[in-house]
């Protein structure tokens, strides 16, 4: 009985764990099964013996390196356009005060809930216009303006303490000032946390990524990875070593920065409290 | 003028500075709008406008080539009779009920495990990440591993489902279990950041709560209901209103693991929107039906802060 | 001082000079194609690029079809599309808007001014591109389904591998045999995804000499005796006959080496290759009258484009066009769909290729004689095809019965059709 008590929650959790991981393994697995394996029925997990087949024709037969960099363009501009701008707008919305002020933000929070279908094809002429079509400002620009992460960021605000703000006042210091000397600095965790999360969100984009960009070298992963899909719905070596191979920097650099990521997401989640 | 912080700074700048310094103090409406204006530039051009476009072209029969006819809610009126229309929002809602019970489910239990069970084991973190990685996979991955998994002849899942239960439905085939397969495939994705976002919650809470409770000799179960999920609430909140926006929004899954089949059983509001614009080319009807989608959101997005009784955490 | 305006004038004339030299056209060709036949584009285009450097450019972008249309029509309205582009020819009445006649455009009757000759193409072909009086379409190929079979299951079960079934008695015997051997006998629509059940449903259909609707599209004429043995025939494929069961993927089935007869468009000859699976190829079977079998044909076009294009830009694109049409045996050999510009299907090359030899001629064959049977040609042609697929998917499933889902179908179509 004794033995359940003590080691039944180690069996749970890491059951569970690998069950969940399941998917994943497969995925791995198929990409580098030959075709003829691929399709046995009924599948089985070791092939007669493992190949590079697949990976070799996805990065021979597509441009997947060029793919990989324009999300890592497009993620890094949205990232960084997000924390430029939304910063001194979360800033202004927690802790300047303006007539209208939180009229207006509940205003925006109601686009957090906008699906992007609504949106599409009047952005795609506003963006033949601008002629930022098949361009990563282009697919940046919609994504920056997403209120989410004005959102967060208000939220952390809100919860510094008064009291430094009002020294730092005292001493003579403007606006800027505060947000540059007192609330940055403090809110560097968050950050962080607010730079992963918007980081995520954009890499994984796909509706509006699908919509604008259409040459097959300015494409980001996740509509890649559908054009694949989509192309041909019965090369599964070849999905499923693209599948592999996409999920493979989000593996790398979640291993890497695991505490890191897992922390930022939980801020992200948990600064939502009042 | 004496040195004062960081570096002497030119007088003709300072006088400015004092200047500016003394608007913004007389008109502090102003100072606060402009660290907003930034922002609420990029949105207004690149989300309000597309909206409020949107919903002008809505009430259109649009055909820019023959020319644009204004028909007011006619568009609206045929959706409304249109049944394909109603059976996907019954479906959006159908799946909705599925999805978001699962995906917080998931998360809390997982949540209450990794936090419960794992403060003093060793590798929790190793479970943690196991459980959460999937959500940092992108849409099209996800969608596609599980089509896959559920593939009638080869599929992993599929062919272990249907050895062990013989009569086990094909679930991508069938009507009555292609959204619970998606739903399934979607829990898998998001649950990982809601077990995060719940843990987090979890941790907030002070552990003397949890010892006077013990010292009252509370069960597991009422330490859950009346200690842990009140505390929960603003998680909670958080949770739920980002998974209804998830779930009425869901488009790529259903797209590329059954597109929207079979027959129209999957079918969901977004992806019907989607095929009436860029098959049919019915941009006005499009329109229409993006902001009906857009307000069912909405609604049922008040509606289920109202009724949970988390209105004030809002706040 | 001297200097400086010395400096100037040659600037000037440098710059005088380089306006006056002439610069390469350049043009956009937006294609839906992807995989094995966008490879086989590539290579047309980059010889062309290479013919005619500093004359004219071609830039070439390829696409995903799912869209295709709706950012054909969207860049023309938008003001910058591309130059040319690609139609299929059950698309034109939707797309005829949105492209330039070209026995009547802006600048004149393109046709004749590019030496194009009608008689070089499939007539099918040439013909479909054509509403009142004006041609929209240059034909770039047919494609379509064919009936691929492992030979190792036939040898084993008793079939000569070089003589697969043509007559419905043959074709029931075979799959009689395979059946009994433990096999899957016969998957009729590839992947058995819906619109691919409803091509089924059509090629049974139009064998028997069917109508889907009548001339003017203004009701279906499908609900009745003709349309229901099909799809009757159909049902019972997957159900009753027990060739196969309903929800499998007849691809990966037959890669698997378990399905002894497959239906399956020309792209699936990639697939085939790298299976390892000992396969032939074969025209449709003639099951029911007429050995009629799906098919369509990609065209090349010039979308509309906006008011004042120079007429060098229009002529061009024919160029470009007509170039295509001489090189499309490239086409056919590594992208797989049989070309309709007759003085390259009697290329040497392509006729001795692997592609052509071993299933490659059947299609052209078929293509020839006419059995390629388009599908509808309407503006709502997505909408009513949308319609009878689902109700077909459910049929095959077994939810519905046949009768039922015909039923549903005409209703359904007709309400599309008459405004309902």
């Amino acid at each position: 009985m004794k033995w359940i008590k003590r080691y039944g929650p180690y069996l749970v959790l890491y059951g569970v764990a690998f069950l969940w991981i399941i998917p994943i393994l497969w995925m791995a697995d198929t990409a580098f099964k030959p075709t003829r394996d691929i399709f046995s029925i009924p599948p089985k997990w070791i092939p007669s013996h493992f190949t590079t087949e697949h990976v070799e024709r996805l990065f021979a037969e597509w441009p997947f390196a060029r793919w990989l960099l324009n999300s890592l363009v497009v993620a890094s501009f949205v990232t960084l356009g997000s924390l430029v701008v939304s910063v001194p707008a979360a800033f202004s919305f927690s802790r300047l005060r303006w007539r209208g002020r939180d009229a207006v933000f509940m205003f925006l929070l109601v686009f957090m809930l906008l699906p992007w279908q609504v949106n599409v094809i009047p952005l795609f002429f506003m963006m033949t216009k601008f002629r930022f079509l098949n361009t990563y400002q282009g697919v940046a620009l919609p994504m920056i303006a997403m209120p989410i992460g004005v959102f967060l960021l208000r939220q952390f605000f809100i919860n510094i303490p008064r009291d430094l703000e009002d020294a730092a006042r005292i001493d003579g210091c403007s606006s800027l000032g505060v947000l540059l000397r007192v609330i940055l600095p403090l809110s560097k965790p968050v950050l962080a946390a607010f730079g992963v999360y918007i980081f995520n969100y954009a890499w994984n984009e796909f509706f509006w990524s699908m919509i604008c960009l259409r040459k097959p070298q300015m494409v980001t992963l996740p509509v890649g990875l559908k054009i694949l899909q989509g192309a041909f719905e019965i090369d599964y070596g070849l999905i499923l070593a693209g599948a592999f191979m996409a999920s493979l920097p989000s593996l790398m650099v979640f291993l890497l920065l695991r505490r890191q990521i897992i922390r930022g997401f939980t801020l992200a989640g948990s600064g939502v409290k009042g | 003028m004496g040195l004062k912080g960081r570096g002497a700074i030119p007088a003709p700048f300072s006088k400015m500075r004092k200047r500016i310094g003394r608007f913004f103090y007389r008109h502090p409406g102003v100072e606060g709008f402009l660290f907003a204006l930034p922002y609420m530039a990029l949105w207004a051009v690149f989300l309000a406008w597309p909206v409020v476009y949107g919903i002008y072209i809505s009430l259109f029969d649009w055909d820019p080539l023959r020319g644009s006819r204004f028909v007011g809610l006619a568009n609206y009126l045929e959706l409304f009779r249109e049944p394909r229309f109603w059976n996907a929002v019954t479906n959006t809602f159908k799946f909705a009920g599925m999805a978001i019970p699962l995906i917080l489910g998931l998360g809390l239990v997982f949540a209450l495990m990794v936090w419960g069970w794992g403060r003093k084991r060793r590798g929790i973190v190793v479970v943690q990440a196991s459980l959460f990685f999937p959500y940092l996979l992108t849409v099209s991955i996800v969608a596609i591993v599980w089509k896959w998994l559920l593939e009638r002849d080869v599929g992993l899942f599929q062919h272990f489902l249907s050895s062990v239960l013989p009569s086990a439905p094909v679930f991508l085939t069938e009507p009555a279990w292609a959204l619970p397969a998606i739903a399934i495939a979607t829990a898998w994705w998001l649950a990982g950041y809601r077990m995060l976002v719940f843990q987090a919650g979890l941790e907030e809470i002070p552990v003397e709560l949890f010892e006077s409770a013990e010292i009252d000799g509370a069960l597991p179960y009422h330490k859950l209901v009346h200690l842990i999920l009140p505390l929960l609430k603003p998680s909670l909140l958080f949770a739920l209103v980002l998974t209804t926006i998830s779930a009425f929004r869901t488009f790529g899954q259903v797209l590329i693991m059954t597109e929207g089949g079979p027959g129209w059983a999957s079918e969901v509001l977004a992806l019907y929107l989607y095929r009436v614009g860029f098959d049919y080319f019915d941009i006005g009807k499009a329109a229409a039906s993006g902001v009906v989608l857009l307000f069912l959101i909405l609604v049922i997005t008040l509606l289920g802060v109202r009724i949970l009784g988390l209105k004030s955490e809002l706040q | 001082m001297r200097k400086v305006l010395m400096v100037l004038f040659i600037l000037s004339v440098g710059l005088g000079l380089q306006t006056l030299a002439a610069k390469p056209i350049k043009l956009t060709f937006n294609t839906l194609f992807h995989e094995a036949d966008a490879k086989a584009m590539e290579k047309i285009i980059q010889m062309f690029n290479e013919e005619y450097k500093g004359n004219i450019e071609v830039e070439l972008i390829q696409g995903r079809w799912a869209q295709y249309y709706a950012e054909l029509r969207l860049s023309v309205l938008a003001g910058t599309p591309p130059q040319i582009g690609i139609c299929h020819t059950n698309k034109l009445v939707e797309m005829a808007d949105y492209l330039t006649p070209l026995n009547a455009s802006p600048v004149g009757d393109l046709i004749e001014m590019a030496g194009v000759d009608p008689a070089n193409y499939v007539d099918a072909a040439w013909a479909a591109g054509e509403i009142e009086g004006r041609h929209y379409l240059i034909p770039l190929d047919t494609h379509g389904w064919g009936l691929w079979y492992n030979k190792d299951i036939f040898a084993e079960v008793g079939l000569d591998p070089e003589n697969p079934p043509r007559t419905l008695a043959e074709f029931i015997d075979a799959c009689e045999r395979i059946k009994a051997a433990g096999y899957y006998a016969f998957h009729p629509a590839e992947d058995a995804l819906p619109r691919k059940l409803r091509r089924a449903w059509y090629v049974f259909f139009w064998q028997m000499g069917g109508q889907l609707f009548d001339e003017a599209y203004t009701h279906a004429t499908f609900n009745n005796p003709k349309g229901l043995l099909a799809l009757q025939f159909l049902v019972d494929i997957f159900n009753d006959f027990g060739w196969n069961e309903p929800g499998s993927n007849g691809y990966n089935q037959f890669a698997a080496g378990k399905l002894g007869m497959l239906v399956a468009g020309n792209w699936f000859y990639g697939t085939a290759v790298k299976s390892g699976v000992n396969w032939g190829y074969a025209p449709m079977p003639n099951f029911f009258g007429t050995p009629y079998t799906w098919g369509n044909s990609h065209q090349l076009v010039i979308p509309l484009q906006p008011k004042g294009t120079p007429k060098e830009v229009y002529l061009a694109a024919m160029e470009v066009i007509k170039f295509i049409s001489e090189h499309s045996y490239i086409w056919t050999m590594y992208g797989g769909h049989i070309t309709a510009y007759k003085p390259a299907a009697e290329n040497p090359e392509l006729l001795a290729s692997e592609y052509w030899t071993r299933s490659g001629k059947w299609l052209n064959e078929m293509a020839q004689k006419g059995l390629v049977h388009y599908p509808i040609n309407h503006p709502k042609g997505s909408e009513l095809e949308h319609a009878i697929q689902a109700q077909i998917e459910l049929a095959v499933n077994g939810v519905i019965s046949p009768q039922e889902a015909l039923a549903k179908a005409e209703e359904e179509c007709n309400k599309i059709l008459q405004g309902g």
